[in-house]
């Protein structure tokens, strides 16, 4: 199989190179998953190359074309809860597994494999450190869809530019601060310019699952087919294992960096998630009037948070 | 403008190459044009951004949209005035029907590709494309969600223009090659570099003699 | 869809051909095609899709290989074209056409010949520095040639130069406006190789200007040898010299611009082309640029811009397929095991490009060469993640692809001025005889080629000095 990535191997694609080792060594070398960073396709094609059968999987985020799936937008909305990895590997689980999520993406000839986990999407910025939501008026964020949208519902202005030209952006003041996951604060290198980083501001995240094409998957022998799905739960334990290990590590890059760290007051993100909360009423709209059963996705992931939780 | 290195005559072939040459210089245009009006956008996304604090809200994805635009339209003009860059170094040392023989082969060779991407591009057109979601949408831009059928439409029309200049021109190397003509009509002549050079450089050299006075 | 084999069963016929093999032969093909005159852009994209159509149908049969391949590569234009980066490339056109309407090109060489002309050679190390002024406006080597052409040798034919001498100072003079930014062949160059396009712009700056010095040590050097090339050009007073100096204010203006919003991050590259073509184009309007004109302008600017996109994504649908079939990991693999010295592997990199820059145009050489080159010089300075320290070429892999664009940039634009396709001295042929100057090609490129010599000096310079290259960048 080719399976197609993009950037450089990272924190975000471990689970797949741990796939491809443990497919390989269980089948004896008969099936390999052929990794390329970005030879394949332009990252936001990935899902055509799938639907075209030009490669058997791919990695994607939800984000980058939210009409192509529209279902797993939901777990993009601002303020859902997530607070943990293993969190957000479970709602992403119960979404990817419902039947209107499974049928938005078969129109790709997808199915969706597993998630790609990642902490929520907090800021790096530049000057004065923000402490109430006033500070944000007129920030100029790099930040995308659903987290954008709650930083504009606060005054705050969010500007399009790309992963790869953030580091440029906010170097030249086109924005003042970023929202990445960790990994990507560092991939990315905007943890070089930052004066603050928000460590409980917790807007939400971005939802980027890695997904097979389906008519590939099915012609898969039987024995193939299981060293396949027998393999990602410990590809999982992998990614987290090692993303875990680098969030250890943030804090002491973060002194190193001479970069402080901002504790939002609980008041005043409790008055965020109000003035966001019509975005998460919004989505749930928009997706009815497209006849998608966007109230039962949102619910299920309340549900399945609440189950998360409560088997810990 | 440069001086067109086709030639016309009263004959059919001509009088069509030269009412598709008017559509092509037409979408020409239109291209330059939009290349004209996106450099005042990024100006006024400058300032505004500075002077103001509210840059143009998805500047970055109007401007990707708008860029099929000068990427496509004038693919067809190009290649009517010969433009699109190939190495004639064999071809210009040729006479006689050998010269159009190659030709027609390499357009030929074209036609071929042209349709193959034509046919690719229109399915590619129709991946993001479904009458019954909002705005026709089933792929949008990262940032403000623009539509990409329409900028990705531009491409099957584009190369289908092509198409039909290409068939016009294999029609003319093939009418060259039958008759033995010397100067066809309907295709562009073969230039030495020299010419092609002069040619490339013509707008800004022919202009008036405001350059002495300058 | 069931897998079909309506007309030939492909799969059995091409089941044991190796994708590496097929994928030389493929690039064997493209020479061919290109050799014999198809369309640069349109062979690539037509061997690409052969290419594909080969490797679908071999896993997939005829006709799901046939439709895979077709909606693969139907992908790549529209996919491709609408990249932010590369909105840069038609201001930049637009920006060199609208330069000569707003008569920055006089004025340019006035204040030079005035200030300068007085060393050996003056008027032709005057021309020299215009040019290199002029190249901060202009991304087009050509036109630059041209313009210059047009102004600078008439004068220099009257001063008593040698004619050869004038004609190939120009050709080559105009060779520096793809060094110095803005320069539409650093552009291609950034999205091929996906590096920032800001750090290459900046980078190309002190080359173009160590490059532009090396220029004229050479014609003083030669002028002081043999004092018929070309005499000193003298008596101008202070106060005239001081008079030429307004008339550069909008260029300066203009680099500063550039320049400022690049590297304090003012702006993105594309807002600041823009922001300088802006400011021409007042110039033009107020110099008297009338409608005619500057619908010429945009209808040139629009043709070569649909020229050179055609090409960037018709190159990559070739590469695409170079991708499936890993032809680039396999030479870049070979290249890095070679027992040799990697400055050795790398001068025969080089002397490739001084062949094909014989024949071939600049971007069409870049861009059909660049896939293979690119990670094999990767490969060879010890791959994309080595440190400087550990690297075999003494920089970083992210400074060695700054670095390589700045060296093949400069390659590419040798084969500007080297027989017999040399484009630069065929344009400057053609304006002089157009002008009634007794230039034949053959002048010129006899005239051109000390600086065949100068251009190797400059490329040894930045090689043994990889500084002057990553400096500027490496501030950003
Ligand atoms: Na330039
Ligand atoms: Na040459």
């Amino acid at each position: 199989w080719n399976v197609s990535l993009w950037g450089k191997r990272r924190a975000f694609t471990e689970h797949v190179e741990k796939l491809a080792e443990l497919v390989k060594e269980k089948t004896g070398g008969e099936f390999t998953l052929n990794i390329s960073y970005g030879g394949l396709s332009k990252n936001r094609e990935n899902l055509d190359g799938i639907s075209i059968g030009a490669f058997e999987m791919a990695q994607f985020c939800a984000g980058y074309h939210r009409d192509k799936n529209p279902t797993i937008t939901v777990l993009e909305l601002p303020f859902l809860g997530v607070n943990t990895l293993e969190e957000e590997v479970a709602v992403s689980k119960a979404v990817y597994n419902h039947p209107a999520t499974k049928a938005d993406l078969a129109r790709w000839n997808a199915m969706l494999l597993m998630p790609s986990p990642m902490p929520q999407y907090n800021l790096v910025g530049t000057g004065k450190p923000p402490a109430r939501l006033e500070d944000f008026k007129g920030m100029r964020i790099r930040a995308t869809g659903g987290i954008g949208e709650a930083f504009k519902a606060i005054g705050a202005v969010p500007t399009s530019v790309t992963a790869t030209e953030a580091y440029n952006a906010m170097e030249s003041g086109v924005v003042d601060a970023v929202a990445f996951a960790q990994h990507a604060h560092l991939a990315f290198r905007t943890i070089e310019l930052a004066d603050w980083w928000t460590e409980n501001l917790n807007p939400g995240t971005v939802n980027c699952p890695v997904v097979v094409n389906i008519d590939a998957y099915e012609a898969l022998s039987p024995e193939h087919r299981a060293a396949l799905d027998g393999s990602i739960d410990e590809a999982l334990d992998h990614y987290l294992a090692n993303y875990g290990k680098l969030l250890e590590k943030w804090d002491s890059i973060l002194a190193e960096k001479n970069v402080q760290k901002v504790h939002i007051d609980e008041a005043e993100i409790a008055r965020f998630r109000e003035v966001a909360g019509p975005i998460q009423k919004k989505w749930i709209d928009d997706m009815t009037a497209q006849g998608l059963p966007g109230q039962e996705l949102f619910d299920l992931v309340q549900e399945t948070l609440k189950t998360a939780r409560m088997s810990n | 403008m440069t001086q067109s290195r086709v030639r016309a005559d009263n004959s059919l072939l001509s009088r069509i190459d030269r009412a598709v040459f008017r559509l092509e210089s037409a979408l020409n245009l239109a291209a330059g044009l939009v290349i004209f009006a996106l450099v005042c956008l990024a100006v006024w996304n400058v300032l505004a951004r500075k002077l103001l604090g509210m840059p143009v809200p998805g500047y970055v994805d109007w401007t990707e949209q708008f860029m099929a635009t000068f990427a496509f339209l004038g693919i067809a003009y190009c290649q009517r005035e010969g433009g699109h860059i190939r190495m004639d170094i064999l071809v210009a040392r040729l006479s006689g029907r050998g010269v159009w023989i190659f030709e027609f082969l390499s357009t030929l060779f074209m036609l071929v590709i042209t349709t193959a991407l034509i046919y690719g591009s229109w399915y590619h057109f129709q991946r993001s494309f479904s009458f019954s979601d909002p705005w026709w949408s089933r792929d949008s831009t990262i940032d403000v969600a623009l539509p990409l059928w329409p900028s990705k439409l531009l491409v099957p029309f584009s190369l289908s223009l092509l198409w039909l200049r290409l068939a016009l021109q294999l029609w003319g190397y093939g009418r060259a090659i039958a008759r033995a003509e010397a100067e066809p009509v309907a295709v562009p002549l073969v230039e030495p570099p020299a010419e092609q050079a002069m040619h490339e450089a013509e707008v800004v050299v022919e202009a008036p003699g405001d350059a002495r006075n300058g | 869809m069931p897998a079909m084999d309506s007309l030939v069963d492909m799969k059995a016929l091409l089941a044991g051909v190796d994708p590496f093999d097929m994928a030389l032969w493929l690039s064997g093909l493209l020479v061919i095609l290109v050799l014999v005159g198809m369309r640069v852009a349109f062979a690539a994209a037509f061997v690409g899709f052969l290419g594909l159509c080969l490797f679908f149908m071999q896993r997939q049969g005829f006709d799901r290989g046939l439709v895979t391949a077709m909606k693969l590569a139907g992908q790549i234009p529209h996919s491709k074209s609408t990249t932010y980066a590369l909105s840069l490339i038609p201001t930049f056109i637009l920006i060199g056409y609208l330069a000569y309407y707003a008569g920055l090109t006089r004025y340019l060489f006035e204040a030079a010949k005035r200030w300068i002309g007085w060393v050996p050679g003056g008027l032709a190390v005057a021309t020299v520095f215009a040019t290199a002024g002029f190249a901060a406006v202009s991304g087009a080597s050509v036109a630059t040639s041209a313009v210059f052409a047009r102004i600078a040798i008439p004068e220099m034919l009257r001063e008593g130069y040698n004619k050869r001498f004038a004609a190939g100072v120009v050709a080559a003079g105009g060779t520096l406006a793809s060094l110095i930014p803005p320069s539409a062949i650093l552009v291609i160059y950034a999205i091929i190789v996906e590096q920032s396009v800001g750090k290459l712009l900046l980078a190309g700056f002190l080359p173009g200007a160590v490059s532009a010095l090396i220029y004229a040590a050479l014609i003083t050097g030669l002028a002081r040898l043999n004092p018929d090339l070309g005499p000193p050009v003298r008596g101008f007073t202070f106060r005239q010299r001081l008079a030429a100096l307004p008339g550069t204010t909008p260029i300066i203006l203009v680099i500063a611009i550039i320049i400022y919003s690049i590297y304090f991050g003012w702006a993105t590259p594309t807002e600041a082309g823009a922001l300088g073509a802006f400011i021409i184009l007042l110039m033009a309007l107020r110099k008297g640029m009338r409608w005619h004109q500057l619908r010429g302008a945009l209808m040139e600017t629009a043709k070569l811009t649909v020229m050179i996109f055609t090409m960037i994504w018709g190159v990559l649908i070739f590469v695409r397929y170079l991708g499936f079939a890993k032809l680039p990991d396999h030479f870049a693999a070979w290249i890095a095991g070679l027992d040799q010295p990697a400055h050795v592997t790398l001068l025969f990199i080089l002397l490739a490009y001084v062949v094909l820059g014989m024949f071939m145009d600049a971007i069409g050489m870049l861009i059909l060469t660049l896939p293979v080159t690119f990670p094999a010089v990767i490969a060879l300075n010890g791959g994309p993640n080595v440190t400087a320290e550990a690297s075999a070429l003494g920089m970083s892999a992210d400074e060695c692809a700054i670095w390589f664009g700045i060296i093949v940039v400069k390659m590419a634009e040798l084969c500007l001025i080297t027989p017999p396709i040399g484009l630069n001295c065929f344009v400057v042929a053609g304006v002089a005889q157009d002008g009634r100057m007794p230039i034949t090609v053959q002048d010129v490129f006899r005239g051109a080629s000390p600086f065949f010599v100068a251009d190797v000096v400059t490329v040894a310079v930045l090689i043994l000095f990889p500084g002057i290259v990553l400096w500027l960048p490496g501030l950003l």
